[in-house]
């Protein structure tokens, strides 16, 4: 039954080829939407990572998202440097802005405002230096400003000195890191505000109507504010996956359609309807894991068309092929009907 | 005791609500050996004859004894080994496995049978050379002709060397250069250990065949004269499934046409009055009566051959207005 499984894929090969590429196209697209997913998690690991804190105070009740942190006074920067337990304290303002550039449309960026030398700036750029003063920043390279360029963010200019790679927040919307003073004019009209004060070391006690969150706590709420986006894309694989499933099945049950014939003899011959099964699925098993080969590869080559960044993790290419496996041996069910229901007694049936 | 034995078997199934009996208690006999030729017309149950000799299609009554197995009886494994290994069929349309090529077609059956790979190619390599075609091994179904196709397919009834083998319309799809080659090959065949049964509607296979087995019975008194025929109220005239000769003039009562559906039930379809006739379209498309027909009354008939009623009753009458709706909504009886 295998010779004959394998010569009916190689007598359909476009037929198959064609079935192939749609499945694989709908696993590859799985394979994106899982790294967007992952993505959304890993950008935002990277920024918390990238400015160097341990733990963070924040207002009493705060959720603690990183993008969404409520204003404080500045002065309580001071007051949390002198606690017990912290080598080191500085403030942060991370708050989503329009920047304009040049001729461009309005371009989404994080203003993160910090204090130049202490906690809470992007780390090593990739070129330029880091922030030394006022109107100056180092900008995500998704910005696409190169050192000596220039943008506004609410009347407020800035020159870029550095760009750094992998500072984005809320799905690709990358960083621009700034003077806190800056952050300060922007974002609050120069008020001694802040949105959180970072610290090396864990403070022992905090000022009444203050609490001490982890690194971990506020990646976990930062990724909360990302939930129903990702429940929609998770939502979407799984919509993909029935797709391939409905690809292969069709392929197959088309298949099973045009071998009604055949089947009938190799019945009359004396195949069980087991062993015809058996080749169906065998076909629908061969198909799903060629596309999920294909799928592989072009995931690969497309994760760059995307803006925001997609990260696969490499247990989905693990779970690829046994999804596909999956998949394939439940899309063969419909044609097994057909092949079960099929009559020996029709292939005598004339031409 | 012959080697085959066919006694009383009847084929019935539902067609559009409707029962159809392509088989209707046929018996026959061939003995082991001879080439059989089964012929008769499309429509008359060859096939269905065919299904139920190579085990695929269970009768509704009677019996079919094979060397002395009770064939009908078979069911499960021991119908699974039958048509493994008792029986080789031949189909009309070859069927053979477009995917594959002619080897591989007659491998198949062998590998079904989990015969090892390296004995069936040599099986299969050992038939094709025996139906002449060692040289096209290695082509598909699609670049043979349908004389090599056939071949093949012959080959492949032969894997099993089968005890009985089976062809039907062998020659169906095959020009006369075609048809003489496997004619001859399938006249080797018969050979003793060996029984071998053709289905064909061409008569021209007959006169190869050891013996004839026609489905459909020759009418003697084709040119016979009318006769009164009398039928007391509720008497069949002919019942559906039935064939028959003759086309019936009422003359007198009332003749209802009405066909049995597959529960059981009866659908009426015409009254034909004094005047009109029934029956011509079995008689004259050699197909059996599709309605029953009954007298409703007491009638008084005149049955004509068919050649009889076309003299009395010129294309005027039996065209009549009358006339054709009683023949549109009878249906063919």
């Amino acid at each position: 039954m295998l010779t004959i499984t394998l010569q009916d894929l190689r007598f359909r090969a476009r037929q198959f080829v064609i079935a192939v590429v749609g499945a694989g196209l709908v696993f590859a697209m799985t394979l994106l939407l899982a790294g967007m997913t992952a993505g959304f998690g890993v950008e935002i690991d990277q920024t918390v990572a990238g400015l160097g804190a341990q733990s963070w105070v924040l207002p009493s009740g705060s959720v603690g998202r990183i993008a969404a942190l409520s204003p404080m006074p500045a002065s309580a920067v001071s007051t949390v440097r002198h606690t017990a337990g912290v080598t080191a304290a500085d403030p942060l303002i991370v708050v989503p802005q329009a920047a304009q550039i040049a001729s461009r449309p309005a371009q989404s960026v994080n203003l993160v405002g910090y204090r130049p030398g202490g906690l809470g700036g992007p780390g090593e750029t990739v070129t330029g230096h880091g922030v030394a003063g006022n109107g100056q920043a180092v900008v995500d390279a998704r910005m696409k400003l190169a050192v000596g360029q220039n943008f506004v963010v609410s009347g407020h200019r800035f020159t870029v000195v550095g760009v750094v790679s992998d500072r984005t927040l809320l799905g690709g919307v990358p960083n621009a890191y700034i003077t806190v003073t800056d952050a300060q004019k922007v974002v609050f009209g120069g008020r001694p505000l802040i949105g959180a004060v970072l610290t090396t070391g864990v403070p022992t006690t905090v000022p009444p109507g203050y609490g001490v969150y982890s690194n971990t706590q506020i990646e976990k709420a930062s990724l909360a504010q990302l939930a129903s986006a990702v429940s929609s894309i998770n939502n979407s694989r799984f919509f993909m996956w029935v797709i391939a499933a409905i690809i292969v099945a069709a392929l197959v049950y088309v298949t099973a359609l045009e071998r009604t014939r055949d089947f009938a003899v190799l019945k009359a011959v004396g195949s069980s309807t087991a062993l015809l099964f058996a080749g169906l699925a065998a076909q629908a098993v061969a198909v799903a894991l060629a596309a999920a080969v294909l799928a592989a590869v072009l995931a690969n080559f497309m994760t760059g068309l995307f803006a925001q960044p997609v990260d696969i993790p490499g247990s989905a290419f693990v779970v690829l092929p046994l999804s596909a496996l999956i998949v394939g041996l439940l899309a063969s069910l419909a044609a097994l009907r057909r092949a079960a229901s099929v009559d020996p007694s029709t292939a005598f049936a004339g031409a | 005791m012959a080697e085959l034995e066919v006694r009383d078997l009847t084929v019935e199934f539902d067609s559009g609500g409707y029962k159809v009996r392509p088989l209707d208690r046929l018996c026959l006999d061939a003995e082991d050996g001879e080439l059989v030729v089964v012929l008769g017309p499309s429509g008359c149950g060859k096939t269905t004859l065919l299904s139920c000799l190579s085990g695929l299609l269970s009768p509704t009554a009677g019996s079919i004894m094979f060397r002395g197995t009770d064939v009908t009886g078979l069911t499960g494994a021991a119908l699974g080994r039958y048509r493994r290994s008792t029986v080789g069929v031949v189909f009309q349309a070859f069927n053979l496995i477009a995917s594959l090529t002619a080897r591989e077609n007659v491998i198949a059956p062998l590998r079904l049978a989990k015969v090892p790979r390296h004995q069936a190619a040599a099986r299969a390599d050992e038939l094709l050379a025996e139906v002449g075609l060692a040289d096209r091994a290695g082509h598909r179904p699609g670049k043979m002709s349908g004389g090599q196709q056939q071949r093949v397919a012959i080959a492949r009834a032969l894997v099993h060397d089968p005890p009985l083998v089976v062809a039907d319309e062998p020659t169906a799809h095959l020009d006369h250069i075609q048809v003489e080659g496997v004619l001859m090959l399938i006249r080797k065949l018969a050979a003793p250990g060996r029984l071998v049964l053709v289905s064909t509607h061409d008569d021209r296979i007959t006169h190869i065949a050891d013996r004839v087995i026609e489905l459909v019975p020759h009418f003697t008194g084709a040119d016979r004269d009318p006769e009164e025929l009398l039928l007391d109220r509720g008497q069949i005239l002919f019942a559906q499934g039935d064939r028959g000769d003759l086309v019936y003039v009422v003359e007198e009562g009332k003749v209802e046409v009405y066909r049995t559906r597959a529960d059981g039930t009866e659908e009426f379809l015409a009254l034909i009055a004094p005047g009109n006739y029934l029956g011509e379209l079995g008689p004259l498309l050699n197909l059996p009566r599709s309605a029953s027909a009954r007298a409703r009354t007491a009638c008084r008939l005149t049955s004509y051959p068919l050649r009889a009623f076309r003299q009395h009753f010129p294309v005027d009458r039996s065209a009549s207005a009358l006339g054709t709706v009683a023949r549109e909504r009878a249906g063919t009886p």
